[in-house]
């Protein structure tokens, strides 16, 4: 790509409104800036970088908790940064940004599966009140392909963070049951949004 | 670090890349089935009487079946490492493919089954020795696989690794069905269905590991 293109290519990003609801209703100007981007241009890379990042922010912001949100957006950046060589300029850039951040979900509610759960502190901060609304509203949603016990058991623990032992004591299981049921719960849904195409 | 430091570190001494070129990467795995045919009918293992049989309906359906799978699988495991494919629904055309196969099979007159017992004519320790043929020539075209696999974008990783180890097991079996001499369908849909299986299970369990998108 010309040096003369890819002006123009940031000129009409930097005009586009940054938040776009989705990656497939961006205009391929993205797409422009990772074609740049492959031939070693780092101006269109870092614009591109900044806008994706936005994008993922929101996207993860709807499915994941929210202390998991940051790791899972740099999760991604890194793996768009590595696989960006299998970007096809002749295709749209959407799709493909989308791909990678579902698996990069996939991957982080398996890591969330894994990690021990504890309480959290009493003087974590408090996030604001349209993303304590909006956060992990998909994830919310898709509890409801668990069985009953393992959808309050993740609800409880993972997107309201109660502790093991609180979360026992609202739901009459053992401590050990409300683990065992977070953790198969979180295996069963990441199973279910591998084999579903589209998940909202 | 913070996205926007991140940001900037990746973007930073930014190097031009090569893009992915999935013909190429299926012209490279042709290339490979192509070479180690070659080898192998050049080191004198093609089966002596390959000349006479070659126009029977019998070396039609074997060598024309496991063509078509092997072309089908190594499409789809190729396409897969783009992140804006799925496997599956290739997966699923080329298990339709293998079964449509294998009841042609059965319309395929077997050369030397009448009146011979079902263990003889399943030969176990030739046909396990044929299975192993498979999986040895399976691994120049698994290796290739597993490379490729690792410079794509697979999202369904698992699928991905199994689709070529479907690929590498069909195009294995391919390469001995012209060293095979055996003429039965039966032994055929046995065995060969054991080396592929062998393969693509190996493929499923070991292409994964470690993989990080």
């Amino acid at each position: 790509m010309r040096l003369s293109s890819i002006s123009a290519v940031m000129a009409g990003a930097a005009r586009r409104p940054r938040a776009l609801s989705s990656p497939e209703a961006a205009p391929d100007a993205w797409g422009e800036l990772m074609a740049a981007a492959q031939d070693g241009h780092g101006g269109a890379y870092r614009r591109l970088l900044r806008e994706i990042s936005d994008w993922l922010r929101r996207y993860f912001l709807r499915r994941l908790p929210q202390g998991d949100v940051d790791d899972a957006v740099q999760e991604t950046l890194l793996a768009v940064h590595r696989r960006r060589h299998t970007f096809d300029p002749r295709c749209p850039f959407g799709p493909w940004l989308a791909a990678i951040a579902r698996r990069k979900w996939i991957d982080q509610l398996r890591v969330l599966g894994r990690r021990p759960t504890e309480a959290l502190p009493d003087d974590l901060a408090v996030a604001d009140h349209e993303a304590a609304v909006t956060s992990a509203s998909v994830l919310a949603s898709l509890l409801e392909e668990l069985r009953p016990a393992q959808a309050q058991a993740i609800m409880l623990v993972k997107l309201q963070g109660y502790s093991i032992e609180e979360a026992s004591r609202e739901t009459g299981l053992s401590a050990s049951a409300v683990k065992m049921h977070i953790h198969r719960g979180l295996a069963r849904l990441t199973a279910f949004i591998e084999k579903t195409r589209d998940v909202e | 670090m913070s996205n926007d430091a991140l940001i900037l570190a990746l973007s930073a001494d930014l190097t031009p890349v090569r893009r992915r070129n999935s013909w190429g990467e299926a012209a490279l795995l042709l290339a490979l089935a192509a070479a180690e045919l070659a080898l192998v009918l050049g080191l004198g293992l093609m089966r002596p009487d390959m000349g006479r049989t070659i126009g029977s309906a019998y070396m039609l359906w074997k060598l024309g079946s496991l063509a078509v799978l092997a072309g089908i699988s190594c499409a789809v495991a190729v396409r897969s490492f783009s992140p804006m494919a799925s496997p599956r629904g290739g997966l699923a055309l080329a298990l339709a493919v293998a079964g449509l196969a294998i009841g042609m099979g059965l319309l395929v007159a077997p050369g030397d089954g009448g009146g011979v017992s079902l263990v003889d004519r399943l030969a176990p320790v030739r046909g396990l020795l044929c299975a192993a043929s498979i999986i040895v020539l399976s691994l120049p075209i698994m290796a290739a696989l597993a490379v490729l696999m690792r410079r794509g974008a697979p999202v369904h990783p698992e699928a991905s690794a199994l689709a070529a180890g479907l690929a590498a097991g069909t195009g294995g079996a391919l390469v001995f069905a012209f060293c095979c001499p055996v003429n039965d369908p039966l032994y055929v849909v046995v065995w060969y269905f054991t080396g592929c299986a062998a393969v693509a299970a190996a493929a499923r369990w070991l292409l994964p590991r470690g993989f990080r998108l």
